[in-house]
């Protein structure tokens, strides 16, 4: 008995008129009660799904073969690519519904909850005057404390903890055979994560719903789902019981996925990376064999010639890939060894107990509003090679200590001291100390490279100021450096930020910042966009950079697993105080302070048979959190 | 909501009082530097130096700026506007008279461009990428690209004097009786009084003027809600609430409609200001008796008392359609209600 079925699913783009196939013969089968993780980064095709039974992909893309059977209750089968609109519309929020990745963006903002739940329970054919009885009991089982004063709540006065949660029980009204969850915690913080993850489970459990979820995070997979499928440019690579694909992968990619996921406990090895990134439409076309061979480990000549068939390795589980790749194990990596911090050495920034204060607005009688602390009060200091972590949800404040010690915002308490200068005070003189001190590199790449200039002139644009007056050849000279410096190939010198990948953009950004050789970089969430083998790469360029030019570093990141990897000390920072500083290394083994605890409990461990997502105490610390 | 839009209506209250006074200023400090001569206008011919000084005196003209200023100012506050020297009556009796007119026809024109560029913009997305888009676009082009009132004009050549469908002098037909005034405004007073026959003769003498100004309104309402509809459908919520099986039909004027009306009525808040200048020409051009058609004759005769009141007017008219559209925002975005407040 199957919930749905894809049998032989092809989705086709179009592309200077040959069909290039986005998603290639997708096979898989969902039983009732349980849940199928279809795992992979981005460009890999995992939300074409959610796109094929919303009828909306992307113009010129098209289903070209295959077909996605869903078993109703009445044992009726129903091809929900071929069905026609109307009867697909009476399928979909009764017996199919969706969680989706962004819920702060998935509810209307104009609508109150109660108007907006209401309408789905309308379609459902619940009679008007049970409705209200029916959300709040729909609430209350997601673990909505006070569901009553929710009701005339709009969902911009909701965190996106509360939306998520508002939109799983409206998931689960319809008590429907199928839920498909598409990154259901990839927007939302660490401790909300597991909040979220046991609800839905619980419900699916509860309700013995079959369930797609779709994750880039293959160790979340490996907690959530009883079986994965691994997507890579559109096919399914490996497939199998979740334990065995996560603890013993047989594909060079997913051994690659899950070698590039820092570890949460164990000895830490320099993490190993593969090369370039996952091709996208125009490159697939040219492709003939194995679509993973450009990047494959094993370089095995026969990949290149034809694509390898799903080979069964054991009960339930698949592979595809040549018999003689598969199995293929790179060379240990190395451990990693922390360069022995030299304690003698002054540091180059010490923020002493800063705060930070943004007074409310004036309302039109002149009075302040409250306003509010981002900052209460924190503390650190950064020697020459150090790399530093601060540790934080959102709110938290970390981002405001980035601003702060850039000068981006002044301090309402406190000071920043730069190779002893004090730089609180924001002037021609303090501001040049900063710029020839530290640099920032940018969360968002896309929206911190200019997209009218060209990789050349983004690199080195602190050379335009006025006291540099470098020339073009120069500049050229310069960038030249960098880009091979942060490993990026020399002919992208004069390309434009839209021809650019993801991680490519990243790495530009960080060459800018390196442009002026400061001595410490303050990073702000610069991997928390990219993928996980992109990320592993960013990672590893910054370690390079440590070794090769002493560089100091102030990490801040919502990721406790990457800190670990980079940092020799960290901050952790609640609501606007550093409740816990320390060595990295004693904090993960020895955490003090309960938030702490809780934090280090929400990430999903790597040992699959250590309890997650927590219950006890640690539970009720990120219950009260959310 | 009730406390929050009194909230807002005082405070552009209290903003409007330095920009009353301002307009005020400014308007009486230009007017005194025309060489006009409205005292020399109004005597008879054959008049003596004498006569004119005493007239002059009589107006209070003979006084400096500022105090002339001050005494106007002072009137005003007592709600006395001055008299009119051409029509040599109350200016307030004048604009009491006149300024109902002037509102039906903005009122009318206002909600005919609101209604037409509305319909016009859900039609235009409705038939989005068809041959019914590129219509409508051209429409549109064309409605922008003729002055409303060259427009006023076509309408009245065209519908009024060929096709012979509509009236197009005045507020109401030759024999018709005005109904007995109790508000002032014809369409009003008509319900109140049972007189059907001037309510329906108010009506169609509306049309063409109210047409004439509306179509400097819709065209741009049409294009800014065709954008903005095509935006919000790319919105996750419309994606999610299609996913729930919620009606196309429902999922536009429900989701995407609301949505997407937001910048369209910012827009009709900038533009609803610009209808009151359309007045001016759009009243002359259709004799009909608004305070639009009363600056263009006191301009004519250099009746300052009437020109300045008449600026005033048309100032707070327009503070108070901004007002009104401000308040429409906050009744359609619970954002602007609830800020701060989570």
């Amino acid at each position: 008995m199957m919930t749905l079925a894809a049998r032989g699913l092809c989705v086709s783009a179009r592309l200077a008129g040959h069909a290039v196939a986005v998603l290639r013969d997708l096979d898989f089968a969902i039983e009732p009660g349980k849940i199928l993780g279809l795992v992979g980064e981005s460009g890999a095709g995992k939300s074409m799904i959610g796109r094929v039974l919303a009828r909306s992909l992307p113009s010129g893309f098209a289903v070209s073969g295959g077909s996605l059977d869903f078993h109703g209750a009445d044992g009726k089968v129903s091809d929900l690519v071929a069905m026609d609109g109307a009867e697909l519309a009476h399928l979909l929020g009764d017996r199919i519904a969706f969680i989706p990745q962004e819920p702060l963006t998935a509810l209307n903002p104009l609508l109150t909850l109660r108007t907006q739940f209401g309408e789905h329970l309308a379609r459902l054919g619940v009679p008007a005057g049970d409705r209200n009885a029916r959300i709040i009991d729909a609430l209350k089982q997601v673990r909505l404390s006070a569901p009553q004063s929710l009701l005339e709540r709009y969902p911009f006065q909701l965190s996106g903890g509360m939306c998520q949660r508002v939109l799983i029980a409206m998931a689960f009204a319809s008590n429907p055979a199928l839920v498909i969850a598409d990154e259901p915690t990839t927007a939302l913080d660490v401790s909300t994560q597991a909040t979220i993850v046991q609800i839905m489970r619980g419900l699916q459990r509860d309700h013995a719903t079959a369930m797609l979820f779709i994750t880039h995070d293959l160790r979340l997979a490996a907690r959530v789902c009883d079986e994965i499928a691994v997507l890579y440019a559109g096919e399914v690579v490996e497939r199998g019981p979740a334990r065995i694909i996560s603890q013993d992968p047989q594909h060079p990619y997913t051994r690659a996925l899950q070698a590039a996921n820092p570890p949460l406990r164990g000895p830490l090895t320099r993490l190993v990376t593969l090369p370039d990134q996952m091709p996208g439409l125009s490159a697939l076309a040219g492709l003939t064999g194995c679509r993973f061979a450009p990047r494959c480990p094993t370089r095995d000549p026969s990949c290149a010639v034809a694509s390898p068939e799903l080979r069964l390795m054991a009960q339930g589980h698949w592979v595809r890939c040549a018999p003689a790749c598969a199995g293929f194990r790179p060379a240990a990596p190395s451990i990693m060894r922390m360069s022995a911090e030299a304690s003698a050495s002054e540091p180059v920034l010490v923020v002493d107990t800063v705060a930070k204060h943004y007074p409310g607005k004036r309302d039109w009688m002149g009075r302040r509003g409250q306003g509010v602390d981002a900052v209460r009060t924190a503390s650190l200091s950064v020697r020459p090679g150090e790399f530093v972590g601060v540790v934080g949800e959102s709110g938290s404040g970390k981002s405001t200590l980035a601003k702060l010690i850039m000068g981006l915002e002044a301090p309402t308490a406190g000071r920043i001291l730069i190779d002893g200068h004090d730089v609180t005070a924001a002037s021609t003189a303090t501001r040049s100390i900063r710029l020839g001190a530290l640099q920032m590199v940018f969360q968002d790449p896309q929206s911190a490279l200019n997209p009218r200039r060209p990789v050349v002139r983004l690199v080195t644009q602190t050379m335009e100021a006025a006291r540099s007056c470098a020339s073009d050849t120069e500049r050229l000279a310069r960038a030249t450096a960098l880009l091979a410096e942060t490993g990026l190939p020399p002919e992208l010198i004069n390309r434009y930020p839209a021809q650019l990948s993801g991680g490519q953009k990243q790495r530009v950004n960080i060459a800018r910042a390196l442009c002026v050789t400061p001595r410490l970089l303050v990073a702000d969430e610069i991997v928390s966009g990219l993928d996980v083998s992109v990320q592993a790469q960013i990672l590893n360029l910054l370690l390079d950079l440590r070794t090769e030019r002493g560089i100091g570093l102030v990490f801040i990141s919502h990721d406790l697993a990457v800190v670990r990897y980079l940092c020799t000390r960290m901050l952790v920072m609640h609501q606007g105080l550093v409740v816990e500083e320390g060595e990295t290394d004693a904090i993960f083994a020895r955490p003090q302070h309960p938030y702490t605890r809780a934090l280090l409990a929400a990430a999903p461990p790597d040992d699959l048979d250590s309890p997650w997502p927590p219950s006890g105490p640690a539970q009720e610390t990120l219950d009260a959190m959310a | 909501m009730a406390f929050l839009t009194l909230q807002l209506l005082f405070r552009r209250l209290v903003l409007a009082i330095p920009i009353l006074l301002c307009v005020s200023a400014l308007v009486f400090a230009i007017l005194r530097l025309l060489p006009a001569d409205p005292v020399g206008m109004s005597l008879p011919p054959g008049a003596t130096a004498a006569d004119y000084e005493k007239l002059k005196q009589a107006f209070g003209l003979d006084r400096p700026l500022f105090e002339q200023y001050l005494i106007w100012l002072g009137k005003l506050l007592s709600g006395d506007l001055g008299g009119s020297i051409f029509f040599r009556r109350p200016v307030n009796e004048l604009i009491a008279r006149a300024l109902p007119a002037t509102l039906e026809l903005v009122s009318a024109g206002f909600a005919l461009g609101v209604i037409i560029g509305g319909a016009g913009g859900l039609a235009m997305f409705a038939m989005r990428g068809g041959a019914g888009e590129h219509a409508l676009d051209g429409a549109t082009t064309i409605m922008m690209a003729i002055p409303e009132f060259l427009w006023a004009i076509l309408l009245i050549l065209f519908v009024g004097v060929s096709l012979q469908l509509l009236p197009f002098i005045g507020r109401l037909g030759p024999g018709i009786q005005l109904p007995p005034p109790v508000t002032g405004f014809l369409l009003v007073d008509s319900v109140l009084t049972g007189r059907w026959d001037s309510l329906r003769s108010a009506l169609l003498h509306l049309i063409l003027p109210a047409t004439a100004l509306a179509i400097g309104l819709a065209p741009l309402v049409m294009r800014v809600l065709r954008s903005s509809l095509l935006e919000t459908v790319q919105d996750d919520y419309i994606t999610q609430a299609r996913l729930r099986g919620v009606s196309e039909r429902r999922i536009l004027l429900r989701h995407a409609l609301p949505n997407a009306a937001l910048p369209a009525i910012s827009l009709i808040g900038v533009q609803g200001g610009f209808m009151f200048g359309g007045t001016v020409l759009v009243e002359m051009i259709f004799a009909y008796p608004g305070i639009g058609n009363l600056m263009v004759d006191a301009v004519r005769n250099h009746d300052l008392p009437v020109i300045q009141a008449v600026a005033l007017v048309y100032c707070v008219l327009v503070l108070g359609i901004n007002a009104v559209v401000d308040v429409a925002y906050m009744a359609v975005n619970p954002r602007l209600r609830l800020a701060g407040s989570r």
